[in-house]
């Protein structure tokens, strides 16, 4: 069974002083699956994320990563992690931060992944160009890069579109796609509604507690309205 | 523990410098247009009346003369054994130990710091040659003035290299590691790091690997560069001064990764520079000798990794002693016990909840 759900999540709370940024979330996100997290800014997307990642510790509830608990599901290096803001070493070039992540994550072979890597974000001829003295876009490709060359079975992505020109968007997600095609489970957090119909499930977060989850169809048919954001709504209204 | 890991940190350091010329410029750099500064301004030596055993079973003038001597002005002036009066000269307790020996007058001094030997000799000189003018029996005295290390020739930079060098480890490594680390907090790699299945201890031990390299290379350059380009008189072993500088640096990137956990940016991890330093410079025998020091700060002085690398370069490069010698042993000690708690405090500094 802990191979068909990747993360399961029970009433899980997290507070940082007076603020209570998750108030008894539930998420069960399938292995295989791209499952987007979908709510405002302040949310509990990135806080809920940083717990599957095991960089915050709940205070209650139960949270389960591929069977384990978050830190040892990282330390077994099966989850991969991308920050919001790209997070590399911007003096070192696009290969010296790979072969870092790769010697962290003990990656066998890390020449032929990095390059495997560098041709799946296509950045294969920039490989030798220090992070510093690339484009945004560029930078968030390398990020992405370096999150999946050991492999993970879980890869955890915290708004990996934002700022990203429309084009680049469409790449990232056939990425994404591809990734999930190979049998990586993505846990993928937006704001942005236009990018509910590429994920496979949603949950829809609000104020620390995950509303509803389901596809997109699912949700706006179980809501009664038009479009996801009117289901959004709906689903806040009657919490 | 990960050997692979912690060279890949302490590589990814070293990488990263290549392309910072400006941190690397300084850390070579401001040592040697500092050393060059205090060479330039420091050349004179003080006079004050230095403290003098007079040597009375090797004494063999008049007690009238002997009492002239010891009342002179010029000196103050103590009896005692000659082999007391060489006790207290070891210890540091007086400047000089002066006896007679035919009609030589010796004059003995520690000669460890060329400021005292300038302002010694020639009171204690002055002060003879006054007791003895007009006594037949020692008309035209010889007077010889010995040294127990350094010689009379020793500037004040020969004094002074030793605990710059210290110095200017400690401060650049600092610095240097308190910044790179406090950029791992604020550009998010930390939290980067922390899901990966790297360990707080692999990470500090990495950080200790990279910078420690620096520090000895700055060593390399600072000590050349004092003893061929500004000449500085230069005993005892090359890798013991070392041993002293790295284990002094491994404290100083700790101490720095410690600084880090407190500060939100660059701007304030620099100003803990002044907090940890300043004490240092004024606290360690660097600019003022310890036993100068009000009692109530040396307990200060104490727990200052400064003072023992001071006291332990010193050893090694003026009086030539040995890494086995108790004295550089003890401080070396002392240095290691500093750099691991500073390195357990680096480790419980970096948490792995990130907000």
């Amino acid at each position: 069974m802990a191979a068909e759900v990747a993360v399961v999540a029970q009433g899980v709370r997290k507070r940082f002083g007076a603020v209570e940024a998750l108030r008894g979330l539930d998420v069960a996100i399938r292995a295989g699956e791209i499952y987007g997290l979908l709510g405002p800014n302040g949310s509990g997307k990135t806080t809920f994320i940083r717990c599957v990642a095991g960089l915050l510790r709940p205070e209650k509830g139960t949270l389960t990563v591929l069977g384990q608990t978050p830190r040892a599901a990282v330390n077994s290096g099966r989850v991969g992690y991308m920050t919001q803001a790209p997070a590399l070493y911007g003096e070192l070039s696009v290969q010296e931060n790979l072969r870092f992540f790769a010697a962290l994550e003990r990656v066998p072979k890390a020449e032929q992944r990095i390059e495997e890597a560098l041709r799946a974000v296509d950045l294969l001829d920039r490989r030798k160009s220090v992070v510093n003295t690339l484009s945004g876009g560029m930078r968030t490709r390398v990020s992405i890069a370096a999150t999946f060359l050991h492999h993970p079975l879980l890869l955890l992505l915290d708004e990996p579109t934002v700022g990203v020109d429309p084009v680049l968007r469409q790449e990232l997600w056939s990425r994404f796609r591809r990734l999930a095609a190979a049998g990586i489970t993505i846990l993928v957090s937006s704001h942005v509604m236009d990018e509910a119909s590429r994920c496979d499930r949603l949950g829809l977060i609000r104020d620390g507690v995950v509303l509803a989850e389901g596809s997109t169809q699912d949700l706006v048919s179980r809501a009664g309205t038009r479009d996801l954001e009117s289901a959004f709504l709906a689903f806040a209204a009657a919490r | 523990m990960d050997v692979r890991r912690v060279r890949a940190v302490a590589k990814r350091i070293v990488l990263g410098f290549r392309r910072d010329r400006r941190s690397l410029g300084l850390l070579f750099a401001a040592p040697i247009v500092v050393l060059s500064l205090v060479g330039a301004v420091w050349g004179s030596a003080t006079e004050r009346a230095p403290t003098v055993v007079v040597a009375t079973d090797r004494f063999t003038l008049p007690a009238s003369t002997l009492d002239a001597f010891i009342g002179s002005s010029r000196i103050h002036g103590r009896r005692a054994t000659f082999e007391e009066g060489m006790r207290q000269l070891r210890e540091g307790e007086i400047d000089a130990v002066v006896w007679l020996e035919g009609t030589t007058l010796h004059v003995l001094m520690q000669g460890d710091d060329p400021l005292q030997s300038g302002s010694i000799g020639g009171p204690i000189q002055e002060a003879l040659l006054d007791t003895v003018r007009g006594n037949p029996a020692l008309a035209g005295p010889r007077v010889e003035i010995e040294q127990l290390y350094g010689g009379p020739d020793y500037s004040i930079l020969d004094y002074l290299a030793p605990v710059l060098i210290a110095f200017f480890a400690f401060f650049f490594i600092f610095l240097l590691s308190a910044v790179s680390f406090l950029r791992e907090r604020t550009t998010g790699t930390l939290e980067r790091l922390m899901a990966t299945p790297l360990r707080r201890g692999e990470l500090v031990l990495g950080y200790l690997a990279g910078f420690g390299f620096f520090a000895l290379l700055q060593a390399i350059v600072i000590l050349l560069f004092s003893v061929f380009v500004l000449q500085v008189r230069y005993r005892g072993n090359l890798a013991t001064i070392f041993i002293v500088e790295a284990v002094l640096v491994l404290g100083a990137v700790s101490l720095g990764l410690l600084v880090s956990a407190a500060a939100r940016n660059e701007l304030q991890a620099v100003q803990f520079v002044p907090l940890v330093l300043l004490p240092q410079v004024f606290l360690s025998g660097l600019l003022i000798p310890l036993d100068q020091l009000p009692d109530y700060l040396r307990p200060l002085s104490a727990v200052l990794p400064l003072t023992y690398a001071n006291e332990a370069l010193r050893a090694v490069m003026i009086k030539g002693f040995e890494l086995s010698d108790p004295l550089v042993l003890r401080d070396i000690g002392v240095l290691a016990i500093f750099g691991l708690v500073m390195a357990i405090g680096a480790v419980a500094s970096i948490r792995r909840e990130v907000a």
